[in-house]
């Protein structure tokens, strides 16, 4: 997953994340209007170009989400639900239960449904499962989109490159075809995973990514496939996908719901059309007007907060505000902040209430005191204090450190008007504490991830952002922190701040051998715990989503299976809007 | 005159190579890795350099220029691996000549993408090169013979106010006011001619065309002005209105001719320089033309589709720079090419 607001910055791009499971605020509303029959027109407004709509390529939580209720049926799926609790129990959806494992969980099996078919009425084999997970392996061809199989599945790696000795089912040329067969296996309409170390959580990323989908081989292009969608769920694409405008989505006339649950997509616009391009404040000003078809028409973008000031009465009861999957961080730089009671001092002055205030406050982000989002497991409430901060605690603490105050440190971080009166908020609370703090805020947002990559980074700390992949804190701290896949000559990789940590590391291993989600969470929320007392991150915040809908919408939720986005599963529009 | 515009063309490929050059250094003097950009999120270092190698990304800057060069006399394919092209054909794109490249961000060939932003942006253009010409030419005209009135203060006064206002914020305000919250006018949507007919694409296209008419018009009826009024104190315009001649033949014939010439070099390259993209009009209006594809390519780091844009705005540029200097001998006999 991801630095989430890293695209966002670059091109105006959402984040990345897959399922994440935001605690709903209030997460749901049928406005007044939103009254009669419903089966209308849903229009779906979104700001930037979808990056892949291929589902072995697709990696964004809200694109993930929403294929998974229209198009991509996966072998299990999560169902609709504002309990955290249920909503990140996966459910059967093309297979008949949520999957058997044996040998410490390093062998999955699942049996797909009879009777599910893809749109031109083809049934959905077991080789179509196989297949698709082939497509991961060509990693020259389908790039972009989540590759966790290639360090699990049990595919011996080519010394040469590192990578797995299977390339995928587009070249022959030195490639181990019968390994992936051997790890792979297909008895009728049974498929059976080999995997080298157990995935206790495997039915979590089947239901959260769409790696593990069906893909037929005869539809298959490769890179040209990126924006082509052979649909198997209820609805399909009528004509082709306009990158740059969308497309429209009718009823799939091989959809068969009985083969279906109401827990996953009920499936009740009789069309959706995906409008791609305009701005935030474009897509607020048309669904405050609400006319025409903005009356049946939800968005994925927030309300950008230039606007909120006109959201009230009548257009406030069609606003929902809801916890978003994401979490916002500082990265102590380990290479300059080598003192651990400086980087507590750091933390015990870092002043949250500001930072959120500066940000828009509550409408836009709430303090957090995990890098784990409140809905995966593993997150803990207690590890940092969060809050307006300490300077006199931390002014203690950086004087018993024994340093020289003043004590110099620079944040970096990508500059936007909002961020660098955020910094600002930092800046105060760290000064009050006996720091000298410079600010240096880089405008772009590639450049600025490029840079705090580099081993030889200048910065004292950094700022971050992250979603998990799927509902386990393993998709979150292993990826960041774990110095081993990351650090080398050339890069910090994801581990900004250059963490290393052979407890932590330690822990993480534990983690990943565990046969069982209650001993796998159990150590990973000790390996959280070394992070918190090293201070290899301080929490910020988690952002709010606050979005608006059209008024004749009906049953508009949003829950942790939908990443907190619109619920395209649930959602309905009054048959008046076509 | 066929030696003139031969040279001419020659000097423009020339400087077509050497932008085509110049933006491929700038691309790899940056600090971003496009492999690492295009290979997504939880790439591992075998795994970004394996798809530079895939994208040719890992080839120096030199060979990376030449293959595009040849590319552009010969055409291309992609991906470039033969062994791809033995195992599985399929995969395999042509990209025909003059091939500009293939954009690893859009998954398109450079060339097609290109074409088919080209009607939208040069709608545009064209439409709102027609407003302000007619529009900034003719108050300009209307201001310079009124001199002084409460007219011509007016006009010079107004085009002042929208030459101050930027593009963007009278874009906003024709798409806010007018289009969202009045409901006058459709919220523009680009719709071919072919798909929506004449009189769908020219509703569609009035508020953007506007938006950017409005700001050249402005700065054309100021200079029209001047320009008239320079002409119309000239002696041999004095002679002929003592020779008794009419004075719409005066204004025609004489003044005119005088104060177009640099009025159409001007336009030339105005409307070469709107033709490559109006990046704010085609941003505010979601218009998806040249200029918001070279702000979205910047973005995304896709440097063919980049080099394809440069060369395309230079070519225009170019080629608008000859037509002006061709048209300007036709206008000035004084003006002779050679």
């Amino acid at each position: 997953m991801a630095n989430y607001r890293k695209k966002a910055l670059a091109v105006a791009v959402a984040a990345s994340m897959s399922v994440a499971l935001a605690a709903c605020g209030s997460g749901s509303s049928n406005s007044p209007s939103a009254s009669g029959k419903g089966g209308g027109t849903l229009t779906y407004y979104v700001r930037s170009t979808y990056d892949h709509n291929d589902p072995q390529r697709t990696y964004l939580g809200v694109e993930l989400a929403n294929w998974n209720r229209m198009v991509y049926r996966s072998l299990v799926s999560f169902p609709m639900s504002s309990d955290p609790a249920v909503a990140a129990k996966p459910v059967p959806d093309l297979a008949t239960d949520t999957g058997t494992s044996s040998d410490n969980a390093k062998t999955w099996k699942f049996t797909v449904k009879d009777g599910v078919k893809w749109q031109d009425g083809k049934p959905i084999t077991c080789e179509d499962f196989k297949y698709g997970a082939s497509r991961v392996f060509a990693t020259d061809v389908i790039t972009g989109g989540p590759n966790y199989i290639l360090t699990y599945l049990d595919v011996p790696l080519d010394p040469k490159t590192g990578l797995p000795a299977y390339k995928g089912p587009y070249t022959t040329a030195n490639n181990d075809v019968a390994a992936f067969n051997k790890a792979i296996t297909c008895d009728g309409n049974t498929i059976t995973y080999h995997f080298k170390k157990p995935w206790p959580d495997f039915p979590l990323a089947v239901a959260s990514l769409h790696m593990m989908d069906p893909y037929r081989k005869d539809k298959d292009q490769g890179d040209k496939s990126n924006y082509q969608i052979f649909s198997n769920g209820p609805y399909e694409l009528q004509g082709a996908w306009d990158k740059e405008k969308g497309g429209t989505f009718v009823r799939n006339p091989n959809y068969d719901p009985a083969t279906d649950s109401t827990d996953i997509r009920k499936a009740l616009p009789s069309k959706i059309i995906f409008d791609i391009g305009k701005t935030s404040e474009q897509i607020t000003d048309q669904l405050i007007a609400d006319r025409g078809a903005d009356q049946g028409a939800v968005t994925q973008q927030s309300i950008p907060s230039s606007k909120f000031s006109q959201i009230t009465g009548a257009v406030a009861d069609r606003s929902v505000s809801v916890e978003s999957p994401f979490v916002d961080y500082l990265v102590p730089n380990m290479k300059r902040l080598t003192n651990p009671v400086v980087r507590q001092a750091i933390a015990v002055a870092t002043d949250d209430t500001g930072w959120v205030a500066a940000g828009g406050g509550p409408k836009s982000y709430k303090p957090a005191t995990d890098i784990v989002n409140p809905a995966v497991s593993g997150y803990q409430s207690d590890l940092f204090p969060g809050g307006g901060g300490d300077p006199a605690k931390a002014k203690a603490l950086l004087t018993s450190a024994g340093v020289k105050m003043p004590y110099p440190i620079t944040y970096s971080y990508p500059s936007t008007p909002t961020a660098d009166t955020q910094a600002r908020a930092l800046q105060a609370g760290w000064e009050k504490a006996g720091f000298k703090v410079t600010l240096d805020g880089v405008a772009d947002s590639d450049t600025y991830y490029t840079n705090i990559q580099e081993p030889d980074q200048t910065a004292d700390l950094d700022w971050a952002g992250w979603g998990a992949d799927w509902p386990s804190a393993i998709t979150v701290t292993a990826p960041l922190f774990d110095s081993r896949p990351n650090l080398t000559a050339n890069s910090n990789g994801q581990d900004y701040g250059a963490y290393k940590s052979d407890a932590f590391n330690a822990l993480v291993d534990q983690a990943q051998a565990s046969a069982s989600i209650a001993d796998q969470t159990k150590y990973l929320q000790q390996a959280d715990q070394v992070l918190a007392k090293d201070v290899a991150y301080i929490p910020l915040d988690i952002p709010i989503f606050f979005m608006l809908h059209g008024s004749k919408v009906m049953n508009y939720t949003t829950d942790p299976a939908s990443s907190s986005y619109p619920e395209l599963g649930a959602i309905d529009v009054s048959s008046s809007v076509k | 005159m066929y030696a003139y515009v031969a040279r001419r063309m020659i000097t423009g490929v020339l400087m077509l190579i050497l932008m085509s050059m110049i933006t491929f250094v700038l691309f790899f003097a940056s600090p971003v890795d496009p492999g690492r950009f295009a290979c997504g999120k939880n790439c591992s270092p075998a795994l970004i350099k394996q798809v530079d190698k895939a994208f040719g990304y890992d080839k120096s800057v030199v060979v990376q220029w030449k293959d595009f060069a040849v590319g552009v006399f010969k055409g291309r394919q992609y991906p470039e691996d033969p062994s791809l092209r033995k195992s599985a054909p399929e995969l395999v794109s042509d990209c025909h000549a003059p091939c500009l490249g293939y954009s690893q961000v859009n998954l398109i060939n450079v060339t097609t993408e290109l074409k088919d932003k080209i009607p939208i942006s040069g709608s545009i253009a064209v439409a709102a090169f027609l407003m302000w010409i007619i529009g900034g030419v003719g108050l300009g005209t209307i201001a310079a013979l009124t001199k002084g009135s409460l007219i011509d203060r007016g006009l010079v006064g107004t085009s002042l106010v929208f030459y101050a206002f930027p593009t963007f914020w009278i874009g906003l305000f024709l798409l806010e006011f007018p289009a969202i919250k009045w409901g006058l006018v459709p919220i523009p949507n680009y719709i071919s001619i072919a798909d929506g007919g004449l009189w769908g694409w020219a509703s569609n296209l009035f508020l953007p065309a506007l938006t950017l008419a409005l700001f050249y018009m402005a700065g054309y009826v100021r200079m029209t002005r001047a320009f008239v009024l320079e002409s119309m104190s000239e002696d041999y315009l004095r002679t002929a209105k003592s020779k008794g001649l009419a004075p719409r033949k005066v204004l025609f014939k004489h003044t005119m001719r005088a104060a177009l010439t640099p009025i159409v070099t001007m336009a030339g390259l105005d409307l070469a320089s709107v033709l490559g993209g109006a990046v704010i009009t085609e941003t505010v209006f979601n218009y998806n033309g040249l200029g918001k594809l070279a702000v979205d390519s910047i973005a995304t780091f896709d440097l063919p589709t980049v080099v394809g844009l440069v060369l395309l705005l230079a070519a225009f540029v170019i080629v608008a720079n000859i037509v002006v200097d061709i048209l300007y001998a036709f206008i000035d006999p004084r003006v002779r090419l050679g």
